[in-house]
């Protein structure tokens, strides 16, 4: 099995994920009316499919930054809420981790991936907890770091960072919100599952099907 | 200098940014604050983006810098990341600012219009929300916990008798006079009873509702209580600094101008803006700058102190007497003997001259903002503004960039950025130097940007955002124009456009003289773009493509294949009429990275052009071979560049047989460029060889003068106009005479002036950018054969450039092209 993730990949990767966010959309929104307003599916939708429209028009750059930059950039420029800006965030900082380059090996991918956390920490100023896309992300790049450091294969690892980003999603529901539009809710937001978490445990489970050789077969 | 703070609005909603800006905009009318939105994804969707609030900080951003207002949730975040977004220059000049947005975007208008920095600015915009606080706090009047809790040392009262009241402006005066007195004054309105509020803090004085005929109150402590009262006694008696009559714009004020040289025509009103940032005296990558001997720093700096009295000189020169008055203050700051010192000092440390001089004129700075003294506290943006700009001097040029909206203000331009140049973004260019035959003048016409040139240094003293006409079609240049000259300028781009319409509609006819001669006019065009244009301003072929577009910028040369393709996508974008294809002309001044050249002394008298296609055989066949390949398809003219012997033409020409073989395409013309004295006064020898030799005028003229174009200094001197000039341009029509036909191809081609001159020296084909076909059609239908011959018989003779300039203005009028 290859262990190189190529621009290819990457794109695949990233209309995968377009794709399983509009396939969501619905649960997504209706994830947010309960506790924020209700615009997570389709602002994300919208956000993604003007991605998926750089990605698609040929002029991509070859190169893995700048794919990746163009990548956040259309996101930035279309989401219009939060996630906009967080996830262009995170974008925009793999892009920075991993440079000019064709190819990411999968600890160039973890480090590109800590970057991304970093930056939404930065941005978000949230922590682990708060009810927010960082309780599924942490894990996520925290159990991939873990297993590469392990000597895990490295499908194995992007299969135990998707399973701990959608554990994280689930752990979300009985939290506090304690930023964005729902923490203005308080203990009602308890009991209901995180949008941003959600969306988070759907990019890197399209990380996983995407990025390992034969997984991505429908 | 009327630099103000940017103001960017962030909101999820654009209709609801816009109302807030309107709001702001009615507490200061007229006040030149640059406010920005960037709200909603569009009209309706609600939403942020980072990408749309990072191009609204560029388009206000200046030396005071941004601040950047916001309302809730990813508004915040979205500026955050704008932020990041930035170039490193524009971020440091930006402040994401807490303030409530309708609150705090008034009262950050309000102290930006009085010219307060950007940490005052924001600090006012935080304390937006004091004065409703304090209304909704306790009934209204009731005073609030006074902070002046002792007896108070003064007490007084003033009627305020402006027309609008205790408004912006002169609250602003208030605060300004006030300002380091030592003393804490409190003032209310008295008239409706309101709250004591400081006297210091401009919103909570707008928020007293004073209006003309109120009553203010004003209680003081300290040791200065009694200086304060007697100052706003003063202020309150002066109508606080307002006009007493109706508020007019005081007619009859004189608007600096300057008289620059015509670069290209058209006419732009705009603020202006820099392509480069101003260095900042707090930079802190200024210690980086690497360490030559202390002596070298030493004449570093006299050298930019220099520099910058020179510009201060100039700009003088166009000011009134009082706007002079500030820039005396400046000249004073550069022989200033403890700024001076100290940076003396500092570099004999061995520190170099640029942190040096930032690190002295900071200080200096500071010690003024920390003076009592308003007059003298004002100093210090005296000393900031100065010690940039001599700072500028001392660091390296950096690289430039063209993005805001406007009209581009910079030294010179290199072709590049010349080319980059986008008509939709710089509305105008000014440039300090250069020249209208300089390369960056020609590109810029191209463009069909209004540009003048050779402005002088001076233009550099102009705050970014002042506002300047220019009409590049007359050089003039008007420095913060009135609502008439506006006006003026407007008219007259109106009466060009209508002409142009005019002149347009007969383009597409042959251009005969009035006695009957037909002259060719070809445009210049070297992308399908350009040719497609020429087609449409009715150019009777492309009598200049120059090839080098094609190798430029890559490593390695295009084959034959793209070579053709190329050349036959211009000849199609031009209908399959004739193209005239010049060999690659380039030489050591811009070598190609696979064509490795010596570093010559002199490039403009090295291998170039023809000399290097026949040195470097293989690069000159291949593009033969492309052009003999195209010439069986379309008309085509193939034309070699710098030729200066005949040995050079027969060579060229025996190539291009070989290439050719024995089947010679039909149509295929060959000519020569006459750039070099030389090849004028040879036209006899060299025409046998050639179907036509096309003059290119600014390179004859940079050789019969040796005055590069590129030199400032000596640019002046390169004048088509020149006697010699006209001379050599005859000698190569009388040489050609009966043989082949001669074409004038540069610049000077395209001035109207010259269209007589050039015909009546024997001249029957003029190549020009393919906006100037029209125009160049037009005049020569206003020509006689006789009448030019006659007065190019006359210029001839004439002893200088000006005194031919003389001949061709008292001709008889005989068109309306003259200006």
């Amino acid at each position: 099995m290859s262990e190189i993730v190529d621009v290819t990949t990457l794109r695949s990767w990233l209309i995968r994920f377009a794709g399983d966010v509009e396939e969501h959309a619905a649960q997504l929104t209706e994830l947010d009316s309960a506790i924020g307003d209700a615009d997570h599916g389709s602002n994300l939708t919208r956000g993604l499919k003007a991605m998926v429209s750089v990605l698609a028009d040929g002029t991509t750059p070859p190169s893995i930054g700048p794919m990746l930059k163009q990548s956040g950039m259309a996101l930035v420029s279309s989401v219009g809420g939060a996630s906009g800006p967080l996830y262009g965030t995170f974008f925009l900082r793999m892009a920075t981790s991993a440079g000019e380059c064709d190819a990411l090996g999968p600890d160039s991918l973890a480090a590109a991936f800590r970057a991304g956390l970093e930056g939404v920490l930065a941005r978000g100023q949230a922590v682990a907890g708060d009810k927010t896309m960082l309780d599924a992300l942490i894990p996520a790049v925290e159990t991939l770091e873990a297993a590469l450091n392990e000597g895990r294969p490295f499908g194995e690892a992007l299969k135990a960072s998707a399973d701990a980003a959608e554990a994280g999603r689930d752990a979300t529901t009985p939290m506090l919100a304690r930023k964005g539009r729902a923490s203005y809710l308080g203990e009602r937001s308890v009991g209901h599952q995180d949008p941003g978490a959600t969306s988070t445990a759907l990019l890197f489970r399209a990380a996983a099907n995407t990025m390992i050789d034969g997984e991505d077969n429908q | 200098m009327n630099s103000t703070v940017g103001i960017v609005v962030v909101s999820h909603s654009r209709p609801l940014a816009r109302a807030a800006v309107a709001l702001a905009g009615q507490m200061t009318p007229g006040a030149p604050v640059r406010v920005a939105v960037a709200a909603g994804l569009d009209e309706e969707t609600l939403g942020t983006d980072a990408v749309a609030i990072s191009e609204a900080v560029t388009s206000v951003d200046g030396p005071a810098g941004v601040l950047v207002l916001m309302d809730l949730g990813s508004a915040v975040l979205s500026a955050e990341l704008a932020r990041e977004l930035l170039d490193e220059g524009t971020r440091r000049r930006v402040l994401l600012c807490p303030a409530p947005l309708v609150e705090g975007l008034v009262a950050a208008v309000v102290t930006a219009a009085g010219g307060a920095g950007l940490g005052e600015v924001a600090a006012e915009a935080r304390n937006g929300l004091a004065g409703k606080e304090s209304q909704l706090s306790g009934a209204p009047g009731r005073p609030e916990t006074p902070a002046i809790s002792e007896v108070p040392a003064a007490l007084a009262r003033f009627v305020v008798t402006p027309a609008h009241g205790l408004h912006a402006r002169p609250a602003a005066r208030l605060v300004t006079r006030l300002r380091g007195i030592e003393a804490q004054v409190e003032i209310r309105n008295a008239t409706t009873g309101s709250a004591w509020v400081p006297a210091l803090s401009l919103t909570r004085l707008t928020t007293l509702g004073v209006l003309a005929g109120h009553e203010i109150q004003a209680r003081a402590t300290g040791a200065g209580a009694q200086i304060a009262l007697e100052r706003i006694g003063s202020l309150a008696a002066g109508n606080f600094g307002e006009p007493t009559g109706p508020a007019v714009d005081p007619a009859g004020r004189q608007e600096p101008s300057a008289h620059a040289s015509a670069a290209s025509p058209g006419i732009a009103i705009g603020p202006v803006h820099r392509a480069t940032p101003a260095p900042r005296l707090d930079d802190p990558g200024l210690v980086d700058v690497l360490t030559r001997t202390p002596e070298l720093e030493q004449r570093a700096l006299a050298t930019a102190l220099e520099a910058v009295r020179h510009q201060i000189t100039g700009l003088k020169g166009l000011l009134t007497r009082d706007e002079a008055e500030i820039f005396e203050t400046h000249l004073a700051l550069l022989d200033d003997p403890a700024l001076l010192d100290q940076t003396r000092a500092r570099i004999g440390d061995g520190r170099p001259a640029a942190p040096a001089w930032a690190a002295t004129a900071r200080e200096t700075a500071d010690r003024f903002d920390d003076l009592t003294d308003a007059y003298l506290a004002a100093r210090a943006a005296d000393v900031r503004a100065v010690g940039e700009q001599v700072l500028a001097h001392l660091l390296p040029p950096v690289e430039e960039t063209f993005s805001g909206p406007g009209i581009l203000l910079v030294e010179d331009l290199t072709p590049a950025q010349a080319a980059t140049l986008d008509g939709n973004i710089t509305h105008g260019v000014v440039m300090a130097a250069g020249s209208p035959s300089g390369h960056a003048a020609i590109l810029i016409r191209a463009r069909g940007i209004p540009a003048v040139a050779g402005v002088g240094a001076f233009v550099h003293q102009l705050p970014e955002g002042t506002v300047v006409a220019l009409d590049g079609t007359t050089g003039e240049l008007v420095i913060d124009p009135g609502a008439d000259t506006r006006q003026d300028f407007l008219d007259r781009a109106e009466t060009t456009r209508r002409n142009g319409e005019v002149t347009l509609r007969q383009a597409h006819s042959p251009a005969v003289t009035r006695d009957g001669v037909r002259i060719t006019v070809g445009a210049n065009a070297s992308t399908p773009a350009e040719a497609t244009a020429a087609r449409a301003r009715g150019a009777d072929l492309i009598s200049l493509v120059r090839t080098e577009f094609l190798f430029l910028s890559r490593d390695t040369p295009p084959d034959v294949d793209e070579q053709e393709a190329a050349y036959l996508d211009l000849a199609d974008a031009f209908g399959g009429e004739r193209i005239t294809l010049r060999t690659l002309d380039v030489g050591g001044d811009k070598p190609l990275g696979y064509l490795p050249m010596p570093v010559e002394a002199n490039p403009f008298l090295g291998v170039r052009g023809l000399r290097l296609g026949l040195r470097r055989p293989a690069i000159l066949t291949d593009q033969l071979r492309a052009i003999v390949r195209v010439a069986r398809q379309t008309p085509v003219s193939v034309m070699f560049p710098m030729v200066s012997t005949l040995g050079e033409l027969r060579a060229a020409r025996e190539l291009l047989d070989e290439v050719v073989g024995p089947r010679a395409p039909v149509g295929l013309r060959v000519g020569i460029m006459v750039e070099v004295p030389a090849a004028a006064l040879k036209a006899a020898v060299l025409a046998p060889y050639a179907d036509f030799l096309s003059i290119g005028t600014n390179d004859l003229t940079q050789y019969t003068l040796a005055a590069e174009r590129g030199n400032d200094d000596v640019a002046a001197l390169g004048d088509p106009f020149d006697p010699a000039v006209l001379q050599l341009i005859r000698a190569t029509c009388d040489g050609a005479a009966g043989r082949a036909e001669v074409a004038v191809c540069g610049e000077f081609a395209a001035d109207v002036r010259a269209v007589p001159l050039l015909v009546g020296l024997g001249v029957r084909e003029l190549s020009v950018t393919p906006r100037s076909v029209p125009d160049i059609k037009q005049a020569i239908r206003a020509t006689g054969l006789g009448d030019s011959r006659e007065l190019a018989a006359r210029a001839r003779e004439q002893p200088c450039a000006d005194t031919v300039r003389e001949v061709l203005r008292s001709r008889p009028s005989s068109g309306s092209n003259q200006k």
